[in-house]
């Protein structure tokens, strides 16, 4: 491959000299594209899942016993000075519109001095929260199945505005730093939380996405001006909200990120059957990488969301969360195997607790996959969640369920 | 251009040495540098200077023009030792942009995104360790040791280097870009003996950087995370 394209450039640079020397002396952007597709299996043994509007802690339930085309993303990405614009197209079964964006950013990141460095973007991006979440199109190397807290980002946090990054490198490499970011169109995070509560999956919402909710749990008679699905990129009330963190990293050893995430919404507001869900989380997270080529990547989340009108300083919904997740992966040249925990819950304490979302459950999530020639790689996954949502007790569910998830997958990255 | 003062300096000098020193007799000294681990050491440098400050005999001292390359987003040697004054060239074999720079005391240098061999060299005139990075491929991490010494070499992927020089007794020096601390011993050069290989051990820190791409296209191409 290598010779190839040594043999091409020869070419290339022979016929084309003067040429090349003339692209290579105008501001002229370098394009690239990458992406994935993933063609994947599952055997399932679990209620119905979210996307089938259920109370399962998976992405569906059921029938899914066949293979399909999971997910396909393309990233394109134009380059100029220290400025990029890169986007996320993506395909997945399930989505709204058949090709959307997850992600569309311009970034800017100057060379700095020799110990300072800033960094700027402005679009649409997800929060820096998962520190899983490193490949293709936000995809993980090491799991398929996202843990609860980097699912529940995928599919309801995106920052639609920007972001500055500040840091400082210590003679010894240690590179410590601050983050800001202001955003809008984040106004009902939060609600599949409410409703639906903490799920394990691999789906990440776009732009244009609706989401189902589950049915059958009572949310129409409490709130009957809720529509019956969640736009997780909307602004009802007009007010940005922003996030703050500190990060510390050395490369090839340990990342470190803290942030505190508040979507400042507004409470009463209410657009479109999309209610303002006030969201606001500690997100902490650390990376580590161990001698015999372990990985150990930790997060946890805890927070408070609200929502509707308060009454008596007591809102309609108002509870607080927590997850947490212990990763532990093994690489050995192209095989890896990964281990991961998941723990979380819900508790509430609001004007309505016949709306009941409070729940709580851990899972046990573990992969094997094998890349070959840089690019394909297969995946064997199994998860298996324990949880307990007494709002299942109204489908006529037990509270306390147990799921497990097989997976197969074949992805392919260019 | 930058080059042809010290050219002429160090050809005056050359010729100097040569005058106070006179003919000896070529011998070589070779070597083997493990880790801790007494697996051997790729990349480390080897510089050897005359013992007890004796001026160097003669040598040729005329910088050559040496290369960094950059090829699957990996900086080619990983380590680049070179005499001071030496013209560097920063070719970019690969088919996408590279933006090199370092911020080390030695040199500062920076060459924006560019695809082919730039036109002018960057030419390393005081002696140093420069590490040199890729401001769009974080992971992208190269050294160049820009040394004084007369006689340096690099080990290969077996920890091996070999040095030809006059006979005589000389310091060595030990250098790596992980290792704990630079080392030094002497060793006399013979012309007429041919001894066995002189055998070192560096010890490297437990947290190193190896400058290489991650494994699979998947690690490489996430441009969020930066």
């Amino acid at each position: 491959m290598a010779e190839r394209r040594g043999f091409r450039r020869l070419g290339l640079l022979i016929a084309a000299a003067p040429a090349a020397a003339l692209a290579d002396a105008l501001p002229w952007p370098e394009f690239s594209l990458h992406g994935l597709a993933d063609l994947r299996h599952r055997q399932i043994d679990a209620r119905p899942g979210w996307i089938d509007g259920g109370l399962g802690k998976f992405r569906a339930g059921g029938d899914a016993g066949r293979f399909r085309i999971d997910e396909a993303a393309v990233t394109v990405q134009a380059r100029l000075w220290e400025l990029a614009a890169t986007a996320t197209l993506k395909y997945a079964a399930d989505q709204r519109n058949p090709v959307d964006l997850t992600e569309a950013f311009v970034s800017y990141r100057p060379l700095g001095s020799s110990a300072v460095r800033f960094g700027a973007r402005l679009g649409a991006f997800f929060p820096p929260i998962s520190l899983e979440n490193t490949g293709t199109a936000w995809s993980s190397p090491y799991t398929l199945t996202s843990s609860a807290i980097n699912t529940w980002v995928g599919e309801e946090l995106r920052s639609f505005g920007g972001e500055f990054h500040a840091s400082y490198q210590f003679e010894g490499g240690d590179r410590v730093g601050l983050m800001a970011a202001g955003f809008a169109h984040n106004d009902t995070a939060g609600t599949l939380l409410a409703w639906r509560g903490f799920a394990l999956h691999d789906y990440e919402a776009t732009s244009q996405d609706r989401l189902p909710l589950p049915g059958g749990i009572g949310t129409a008679r409490f709130f009957p001006r809720q529509a019956g699905i969640t736009r997780p990129f909307v602004e009802v009330d007009g007010r940005p909200g922003y996030y703050a963190g500190v990060t510390a990293e050395r490369p090839e050893s340990y990342k470190l990120r803290a942030l505190y995430y508040d979507n400042r919404a507004d409470t009463a507001a209410l657009e479109h059957g999309q209610y303002g869900w006030h969201t606001r989380f500690w997100s902490l997270g650390g990376k580590l990488d161990l001698p015999w080529d372990l990985t150990l990547i930790g997060q946890g989340v805890t927070g408070h969301t609200s929502m509707g009108e308060a009454i008596g300083g007591s809102h309609p919904v108002d509870f607080g969360f927590w997850a947490a997740s212990l990763l532990l992966s093994k690489s050995f040249g192209s095989h890896r195997f990964s281990l991961r925990h998941d723990r979380f819950g819900a508790d509430e304490n609001d004007l309505l607790p016949e709306d009941r979302n409070g729940e709580g459950g851990y899972a046990w999530t573990a992969n094997y996959n094998l890349t070959w020639v840089q690019r394909h790689q297969v995946n064997f996954e199994v998860s298996r969640v324990v949880s307990r949502r007494p709002a299942r007790l109204q489908l006529g569910q037990s509270s306390r369920q147990e799921e497990v998830l097989w997976q197969v997958a074949y992805r392919w990255f260019f | 251009m930058a080059s042809r003062l010290p050219l002429v300096f160090l050809t005056v000098a050359a010729l100097d040495l040569w005058l106070t020193a006179g003919a000896a007799m070529a011998a070589s000294l070779t070597g083997q540098i493990r880790d801790g681990s007494g697996a051997p050491l790729a990349d480390a440098v080897v510089t050897a200077r005359p013992a007890g400050g004796r001026l160097a005999p003669p040598v040729d001292l005329r910088p050559v023009r040496m290369e960094l390359d950059q090829k699957g987003r990996e900086f080619i040697p990983h380590v680049l030792p070179v005499r001071v004054g030496t013209p560097v060239f920063f070719p970019n074999s690969d088919e996408i942009q590279h933006h090199v720079y370092s911020f080390s005391k030695a040199k500062r240098f920076e060459i924006k995104l560019y695809r082919g061999t730039p036109a002018r060299p960057e030419v390393f005139d005081q002696p140093g360790v420069v590490a040199v990075g890729c401001n769009i491929h974080d992971w992208m991490l190269g050294y160049v040791y820009v040394t004084d010494a007369p006689y340096f070499a690099r080990t290969d992927g077996q920890g091996r280097w070999e040095l030809t020089l006059p006979e005589g007794e000389y310091r060595l020096a030990l250098w790596h870009p992980d290792a704990e601390s630079a080392a030094e011993s002497s060793a006399s050069a013979r012309a007429a003996d041919r001894a066995d290989p002189i055998q070192h051990t560096l010890v490297l820190k437990p947290r190193r950087q190896s400058g290489k791409p991650p494994l699979n296209l998947q690690q490489q191409n996430y441009s969020g995370d930066f």
